[in-house]
């Protein structure tokens, strides 16, 4: 008996070592998101100033929507887990990913039910001054737009390909040639004329990549238009059986901006231009220390409910019910920037600031930071793109208070845009506000003696 | 009538001298300013060359984190937009809130408790002058608690290159109808109640109550909890101060004043009503407790 134990105990030993590296692994496993199968809506809302893909899981039960605009919604089965890095619910499309062919049916504020097929789409984003050129095709217009995207690319890629040709055979000549001039010179002959062709000669110019969509339009999809007023509706989804999917019933929200007519500010401090700050509220004052110049840049702005804005880009983000929020747009088109240093006694004339272009350049040696400069396109930034567009606005310790007011293009002062720029510093004389705060007590002091007074006598 | 008024007069200026003479008040109030100017000593140091950074100073750190989590970030960046003025005003005028209409509520009870206000009645005095000239103490005592706290505020503001926003205005003139509220239903819970500690408890439940229907209106809550909050807040609201002064303070960031001062007239309403409903219940139940 006792050999038999004898022989079990490397086998023992082994378990002992083996099952907690199992348990580790079971542990470490556990660590790794669940991934489970699910009826979703995928979503492809715009935001008022893009479109923001987002996806309703099961226990989602309302889709946030933007009202009098085009929204895209389709079905599919995904795999759905939590990400808890970021604390966001996500969608492994990778794998599984099956899309449903069938109808929406929509009801709500007192209409019948109403069945909404799907349509192809796309939707790009064409250049403009600023940002805000989203454009929707459907049907035969999104093939179409599709299509013209396409031809812009290829007749890029062709253009590429005969630029590429045509520099080799320059390339060629340009070799070509001078080997004939190095071996006339060698045989002491007047090569003038050749140097003065091989001046002449000019290397193919590049062709320029299609500029017309800044987002071009994606490969056309199926999917279900919602493009509703204002309301609470209710969908669920029809098979192409017509049987109602399981689980697949939800509440549409759609909303509207509450406001629209201000104008927010993107603050960009000199020493800091990758942390720029927002300032939304109208009546928000930028409080800052004085220590570098900032960089602004208006934009317009819409508010909106905080928490069917935060659902309509992530339908499980948080947002709170009973707030609105500003939504930055798009940028000031053009603008003029007028500055009044000084408060209401002593205002200095309004003086006008353009938007200017400015370069990021990294600070060289330790310091390792970026300072921003004005953009040289004819010196240091030549063949360069601008980092920014902003408003240069030094500010020091000498001008504690400057007002700010923003003028469109046409130099009309625009409404809901004045801010003001306060240097604050902690004040020398902090004790002061507490001999103020004590106010009270020494008035008790004076009221006690007084009462003293009148009773001792 | 006339003799209720004038009853309420004499005995309105008699609480207002014993609350000047009595250290309390003086006390309350310097604890407010002191509060007031911490925060906004606090608030100088979080400013740096992009704007505020609460981050930068520790006290400021947790309350914009723990505001944050409770009522979203949106709640905290309107909160400090204007400056630190809004979030010290209130925290400020708390202690003196507290301080008024507990030490009303209690004495209330107090003295019906030991058969004083028993007394009044056999004079020329009844229940509700009595409730009436402590309110009137309180609503005055308010009024100048507000205005030394304005005038700090400004004296602050100038010290430090800082400015008081429009909303700090809102927010002052609309808490001076919200504190006449709450005093009413102080007033109402002593008359309710048969002694001090029972009317305290019951005035500080309800209010308990109404700020938690009011907070869980706000707060960042999920699903259940969030329906649930709703369908009772929809319920309480409409006797709960705090509604009021949202709903006018709402009015007032859109600068639809004549709403906003609907807001005010509706907490003045309230207040009459649950004084009405005081008055009521000292008749039927009596100053004997």
């Amino acid at each position: 008996m006792m050999r038999g134990m004898l022989r079990l105990r490397p086998c023992v030993a082994a378990l002992l070592v083996i099952l907690p590296m199992l348990l580790a692994a079971a542990g470490l496993a556990a660590q790794a998101p669940l991934r489970e199968e699910q009826f979703v809506y995928s979503i492809v809302a715009f935001s008022g100033r893009d479109y923001a893909g987002t996806f309703a899981r099961r226990e989602a039960d309302t889709i946030y929507l933007m009202a009098d605009v085009d929204n895209f919604i389709t079905a599919r089965n995904a795999l759905v887990y939590f990400w808890p890095i970021t604390g966001e619910w996500k969608l492994d499309l990778a794998g599984l990913d099956v899309p449903f062919e069938g109808t929406l049916e929509l009801s709500g504020r007192g209409r019948e039910a109403q069945p909404v097929g799907m349509t192809p789409y796309t939707y790009y984003n064409v250049r403009g001054e600023y940002e805000l050129n989203w454009q929707v095709a459907t049907g035969a217009e999104a093939e179409a737009a599709v299509q013209h995207s396409r031809e812009l690319i290829a007749a890029y890629y062709a253009a590429v390909q005969t630029h590429q040709r045509e520099r080799v055979l320059y390339e060629e000549l340009l070799n070509e040639l001078a080997t004939v001039i190095t071996a006339l010179r060698r045989e002491g002959r007047d090569v003038t004329e050749l140097v003065a062709e091989l001046e002449k000669m000019e290397a193919p110019a590049q062709p320029e990549p299609p500029g017309h969509y800044v987002v071009p339009p994606s490969s056309v999809q199926q999917a279900f238009i919602l493009n509703l007023p204002v309301g609470e509706y209710d969908v669920r989804f029809l098979t192409a059986d017509g049987e109602v999917m399981e689980g697949s019933e939800r509440r549409i929200v759609t909303f509207e901006k509450r406001r629209a007519e201000a104008v927010g500010m993107e603050v960009i401090p000199g020493d800091k231009w990758t942390r720029p700050e927002e300032s939304t509220s109208p009546t928000s004052v930028l409080y800052v220390d004085g220590s570098t110049d900032l960089y602004l840049r208006p934009f317009y702005q819409q508010e909106y409910n905080d928490l069917f804005y935060e659902k309509l880009r992530r339908n499980d983000a948080r947002g709170n019910p009973g707030l609105m929020k500003w939504v930055r747009i798009q940028q000031v088109p053009g603008a003029a920037l007028a500055v009044i240093a000084g408060t209401a006694g002593s205002r200095t004339e309004p003086r006008m600031v353009l938007e200017e272009p400015f370069f990021v350049e990294q600070i060289p040696g330790g310091a390792l930071g970026y300072r921003i400069v004005p953009f040289d396109p004819e010196g240091a930034h030549q063949g360069r793109e601008p980092s920014l567009r902003a408003f240069h606005l030094p500010v020091s310790a000498r001008q504690p208070v400057l007002h700010l007011r923003v003028h469109d293009r046409d130099g009309r002062a625009l409404p809901v845009s004045d801010r003001q720029v306060r240097i604050v510093a902690p004040s020398a004389n902090g004790w002061l506000p507490l001999l103020l705060a004590a106010i009270p007590l020494l008035a008790l002091i004076a009221v006690l003696v007084l009462r003293s007074r009148r009773v001792s006598r | 009538m006339n003799q209720r008024i004038h009853a309420t007069a004499v005995i309105a200026r008699r609480r207002i001298l014993e609350t000047v003479i009595a250290p309390g008040y003086y006390v309350a109030l310097t604890i407010g300013l002191v509060l007031a100017h911490l925060l906004v000593a606090g608030f100088v140091r979080t400013v740096d060359s992009s704007g505020i950074n609460l981050s930068l100073v520790p006290v400021y750190d947790l309350i914009g984190r723990s505001l944050a989590g409770a009522f979203g970030s949106t709640f905290t960046a309107k909160l400090f937009a204007e400056g630190p003025f809004l979030f010290t005003l209130y925290a400020a005028f708390l202690p003196v809130l507290l301080y008024l209409a507990v030490s009303t509520v209690f004495r209330f009870g107090l003295e019906k408790k030991v058969g004083a206000l028993e007394l009044l009645t056999y004079g020329p005095a009844d229940a509700t002058a009595y409730f009436l000239a402590a309110l009137i103490k309180d609503l005055l005592m308010t009024a100048v608690s507000l205005a030394v706290l304005l005038a700090f505020l400004l004296a602050a503001a100038g010290l430090n290159n800082l400015v008081l926003g429009a909303s700090l205005f809102h927010n002052l003139a609309i808490l001076w109808f919200v504190a006449g509220a709450i005093y009413g239903y102080g007033i109402l819970a002593a008359s309710l109640t048969d002694n001090s500690a029972s009317a305290v408890a019951l005035f500080l439940g309800v209010f308990l109550v109404f700020a938690v229907v009011m907070i869980g209106s706000f707060a960042v809550i999920e699903g259940y909890a969030r329906n649930l909050a709703s369908v009772f807040a929809w319920v309480v609201k409409w006797i709960s101060p705090l509604f009021y002064w949202d709903l006018a303070l709402r009015f007032a960031e859109v600068g639809n004043w004549g709403m906003y001062l609907a807001g005010a007239l509706l907490l003045t309403v309230l207040a009459a009503a649950v004084l009405a409903l005081s008055h009521l219940t000292m008749k039927v139940r009596g100053v004997r407790p």
